[in-house]
């Protein structure tokens, strides 16, 4: 038998081949169980012709597919233009805080803490006895506060949530807690009577200050990558002592100064510190046994510096030309 | 707190470039907001076109009424020719003046000669306010003679500073004066700290002073001192520069004086006018209920009980540490006074500054708490300044107290320090520390705290900032070490996140909108509103939804759809109102498409859809809405849902259509159908709705695609005819209704 004849037959008729169907009956004729090809390699006794054969098979198959792929490609069809536009789907999208918060909360997560869900109205006891406010302390002021009645309040931070999770725990406590906060703050570019923090909670037997600024930077660089270093400042919080300011190296310009940390190479994160004593006391916990960092942040100051917003009343303002950007 | 840097050096030598004490002082104590120069610009030499000049001759402009022109000699050997605005000199004036090539304060381009009125001007002769010296513009300064022509003027005035603006905590009432901040300086840099200014001067033994303190609560204590001849005028050009740098407008030389030691010692002053107080007696009191006075700021106060009044023998003259009173206030005429050095409570100051909406630079000291301890120092530099810039002679004391508060004393645990922050701080350091900064450390490791630290250190551990906050930046970062313990999200928080999932992918822009709405029934209200449209906690999330979709359409929006996930409040059973989780959205597809977007929301969580629960609605304008509460959706959702076999036996489907009346809605069917059927009925769902002739008046045909499948088995031919009968005669029996060929 002509072993070449043979395919140079089974190509000619691959590529003559108009439809799958006619495709499928030129396989069937040359590769079928029946094909003069099988009955040749079935015959086959010596190595060397067998390798031959199945050479040719191996060939055969290859048209075949290669065929096959060619008229799966609906080319054929002259009306037929792909460049147009595919069908539009209708897509939404996450509101710039949730992208935000989602990835805050997974960062917590992965660091082994859980997400605790406290209130958005609470108590005067939660929101400032509890943390060790004094009476005359400014944030009470209703001028600052919105009240609902002498004890309640629409929270001013998430830090009530360390209470509430306090309270609902044995130690040691690893949270972190998001959410609205609310603050009789006129509306304009810069602030809003709303907006969302993210409260850290770190309570266990040797949780230093060390440990916040490093958990901190760990924070830092999972969610502004590269390499952040932070900084601590002294300053004052009622529930945590001692407490500071913290500052990371720009995400921007990494500490060289740009627009974005007006030229100080640091941008304002949040506050923080040891949890006070009275804190711990208050919520039943030993303060000669368990201590730990708290700190706070804003998220919308957050996305607001990542993103570039002009505004921060973009977040509010529900614009779909805004949100359909994201 | 504006701190003038040349105040700062008065008190404290701290050697360092203003902006590295400003670094410093960042990290250790207190937030610096920024160096501002302030003055005359100290750039280029530019100091050195302000000079003193002395004017040889002044005569009117002979085109101008108003101007004068002068010749003034500024030490250049040739006089210059100056036109000038004021009048308040003539010649032989020792005057200051600014040369051409000047750049005054707030000025873009430096002074020019020019041609005023066809005279050339060769400099300008200066009024304080254009130095940044005073308010005053009605004339120049007239400067005192015997200063050279020519000499620099910034050697004889303040004519330049650099102005720190220093934010204090609400833990530090401390740094809330320019002595204050100079004792911290000295322990962060090192630098020498100058005792405290003011030194008594002669007198203060003729008279008795009558004060009388009945609340010792609300006034702890009550310096009173008389002063008698005292002129009353226009403070030197130095006081009212400090006054300026630090943010305070110059009155007069006695208020002046009483505004300026303020800011010295941290201690607000008041000064009565002794002719106008009743009695001549002062009384420190609770006012009573409708007691009326008028503040300096010319408002009538009705006072309560609770505030805490300074009255003469008859009634209140000024609101205790917050503002004094417009009959007693110091006038030109006023000769006499008496110096109120006193003590308030910081929360009786701050009830009634908060009632009264009135925050003065004095009360928010009290309201911070300031010493005790600072008023007699105060009462001291005060009176020294009375006698020396307002000629009084100072004739009573008096110091109202029933003893001052001790000193907390304090034990230093120096391991506790490490504990908390990570570092070692060895025991010598840390005492070393504490005595920089005016504590004293006993052998025994008690620590007495310095008055002026009183209310803030009161606990070991508040001593453990007071020494760490020094090595703040050597901290290092660490991660707490602990046993890997996995954390996850809540099975609330993964299904919030899935129902934001499902409606992103279904279409939805995630809206955010306030939480305050305006007033309606039931909503809970705040006790304040923010304003008309925010002022109770939403019930619904519509409000706000709605009107961001409105906007969103008038903004020419082609497809608006907008979902929100956030809380709703409700009044609750306990001291706290409820709080659910709601979603809403809203479409311009309309009813049929709020619908749709809940039933996907539904069959992604494995929960039928009830809409007996579910608020549904079509709204105006073309609007569909739904708003759905997540609580009790979640209470449904399955944990785990079990296999069940839909592949091995193959679904029967079969159209059926049913006439019936108008007033049978599908709804109706469905739920019969099922009935009648049982589990067998995989689906029926309505895909046509037909009226018209075929059908006749006030009837519809509903076609319905019905699907049959058993777990168990095939189903045959016979068992789908089966249930296709039971359900016909389930709704022919319940609703009449007939089935169609």
């Amino acid at each position: 038998m002509d072993v070449e004849a043979l395919e140079r037959e089974a190509l000619a008729a691959i590529a003559e081949a108009r439809s799958a169907d006619e495709l499928e009956e030129v396989r069937v004729r040359t590769l079928g169980r029946k094909s003069p090809l099988k009955l040749a390699l079935r015959e086959v006794r010596d190595r060397k012709s067998g390798m031959a054969l199945n050479a040719i098979r191996e060939r055969v198959e290859q048209g075949l597919a290669a065929r096959q792929a060619e008229l799966a490609q609906p080319t054929e069809d002259p009306t037929f233009d792909p460049t147009l536009p595919g069908d539009e789907i209708p897509r939404g999208s996450y509101h710039l805080i949730t992208r935000q918060r989602r990835r805050i909360e997974d960062v917590f997560v992965g660091m082994g803490y859980e997400i605790f869900d406290g209130r958005e109205v609470d108590t005067v006891e939660n929101n400032f006895d509890a943390l060790n406010t004094a009476e005359e302390h400014p944030s009470r002021d209703p001028r600052d506060t919105f009240y609902l009645d002498d004890n309640t309040v629409l929270r001013t931070h998430t830090s009530p949530s360390q209470i509430r999770a306090m309270r609902a725990m044995e130690p040691p406590v690893y949270v972190a807690s998001l959410g609205r906060v609310y603050r009789r703050d006129t509306l304009d570019a810069t602030h809003t009577p709303i907006f969302h923090q993210v409260e850290a909670l770190a309570v266990d037997r040797h949780v230093t200050l060390a440990d916040l600024r490093g958990t901190m930077r760990a924070f830092a660089e999972a969610i502004f990558g590269g390499t952040r270093e932070i900084r601590m400042r002294t300053s004052f919080f009622p529930f945590t002592e001692p407490s500071v300011e913290f500052d990371m190296t720009c995400f921007l310009c990494d500490g060289a100064g740009c627009a974005v940390c007006k030229h100080s190479g640091w941008i304002e994160m949040g506050g923080a510190g040891e949890v006070d004593p009275n804190v711990l006391a208050g919520v039943g916990y030993d303060p000669d046994e368990w201590q730990g960092f708290a700190w706070g942040l804003g998220i919308d100051r957050i996305a607001f510096a990542r993103h570039g917003l002009p505004d921060l009343r973009l977040f509010w303002e529900n614009d779909i030309r805004f949100l359909s950007q994201f | 707190m504006k701190v003038p840097a040349s105040w700062l050096c008065e008190y404290v030598d701290f050697g360092l470039p203003l902006v590295d004490l400003a670094r410093k002082l960042v990290f250790t104590s207190c937030e610096v907001d920024r160096i501002v120069p302030r003055g005359v610009p100290d750039i280029d030499g530019n100091l050195g076109k302000f000079v003193v000049g002395k004017v040889l001759q002044a005569g009117k402009h002979p085109n101008a009424d108003r101007l004068q022109l002068c010749l003034v000699d500024v030490g250049e050997g040739e006089p210059r020719q100056i036109v000038c605005g004021a009048w308040n000199f003539s010649a032989g004036a020792t005057v200051a003046v600014a040369l051409p090539g000047a750049l005054l304060p707030g000025a873009e381009q430096p002074l020019g000669e020019a041609k005023l009125r066809g005279e050339l001007s060769r400099g300008m002769i200066l009024s304080e306010r254009e130095v940044d010296l005073g308010a005053d513009h009605s004339g120049i300064m007239v400067l005192s003679d015997g200063l050279e022509p020519g000499t620099l003027l910034a050697d004889v005035l303040p004519l330049t500073d650099d102005v720190l603006d220093i934010e204090t905590g609400f833990n530090r009432p401390d740094l809330a004066s320019v002595y204050g901040i100079a004792r911290e300086v000295a322990a962060v840099t090192g630098g020498q700290l100058a005792p405290p200014p003011g030194r008594d001067p002669e007198g203060g033994t003729e008279e008795q002073v009558d004060v009388r303190v009945e609340d010792f609560d609300g006034c702890p204590r009550y310096v009173g001192r008389l002063f008698r001849g005292a002129t009353v005028g226009e403070s030197p050009l130095w006081l009212k520069a400090r006054l300026l740098a630090a943010g305070m407008r110059p009155i007069s030389n006695v208020v002046d004086v009483t505004n300026y030691v303020m800011l010295a010692l941290g201690s607000p002053l008041h000064a009565f006018d002794v002719a106008r107080l009743g009695g001549g007696r002062i009384v420190v009191r609770r006012a009573t209920n409708g007691e009326k006075m008028r503040t300096l700021d010319g408002h009538e106060r009705e006072l309560m009980r609770t505030d805490l009044v300074i009255a003469d023998a008859t009634h209140p003259v000024a609101i205790a540490g917050i503002m004094g009173g417009e009959e007693s206030e110091v006038r030109p005429e006023t000769t006499d006074l008496l110096l109120e050095a006193a003590n308030f409570d910081p929360l009786a100051v701050l009830r009634t500054s908060r009632r009264f909406r009135l925050r003065t630079e004095s009360s928010t000291r009290w309201e911070k708490a300031v010493d005790p301890d600072a008023a007699e120092q105060a009462a001291v530099y005060a009176t020294q300044l009375f006698v020396e810039l307002a000629g009084a002679r100072w004739t009573g004391h008096v110091d109202v107290h029933v003893g001052l508060p001790e000193r907390p004393r304090v034990t230093l645990r120096p391991e506790l320090a490490d504990r908390l922050s990570g570092l070692h701080i060895p025991v010598e350091e840390q005492t070393e520390r504490l005595r920089a900064i005016g504590f004293e450390v006993g052998d025994d490791l008690e620590v007495t705290v310095p008055t002026w630290r009183a209310r803030d250190v009161t606990r070991s551990v508040d001593l453990v900032e007071e020494v760490v906050r020094f090595r703040i930046e050597d901290v290092p970062a660490t991660l707490p070490s602990r046993p890997a313990k996995p954390a996850q999200l809540t099975r609330d928080q993964r299904l919030r996140r899935q129902v934001e999932d499902v409606l992103v992918g279904a279409g939805f822009y995630e809206a955010y909108t306030w939480t305050l709405v305006p007033p309606g029934e039931g909503r809970i209200q705040l006790q304040e509103p923010f304003t008309a449209e925010l002022a109770t906690l939403r019930d619904s999330l519509d409000y706000w939804l709605v009107e961001s979709a409105r906007r969103n359409r008038n903004a020419g929006v082609e497809r608006v759809a907008l979902f929100e996930l956030a809380r709703v409040f409700l009044p609750g059973d306990g001291e706290l109102p409820e709080e659910r989780w709601h979603v809403a959205g809203i479409t311009d597809g309309g009813y049929f498409q709020a619908k749709g977007a809940v039933e996907t929301l539904h069959r992604a969580l494995h929960v039928e859809s009830d809409f007996s629960e579910i608020d549904v609605r079509g709204l105006d304008e073309g609007w569909g809405y739904f708003e759905v509460d997540l609580d009790s959706l979640f209470e449904r959702v399955p944990d785990v849902v079990l296999y069940e076999d839909v592949i091995t036996y193959p679904d029967v489907k079969q159209d059926l259509a049913f006439v019936v009346d108008e007033g049978v809605s599908a709804g109706d069917l469905i739920a019969e159908a099922r009935r009648a059927a049982g589990p067998e009925l995989r689906e029926f769902k309505p895909f046509d709705v037909y009226r018209g002739e075929q059908v006749g008046p006030g009837k519809k045909s509903i076609a319905f695609s019905a699907s049959f499948r058993s777990p168990e088995r095939t189903l045959t031919d016979d068992d789908a005819a089966g249930l296709r009968g039971r359900i016909t005669e389930a709704l022919a029996e319940r609703f009449g209704a007939q089935l169609r060929a």
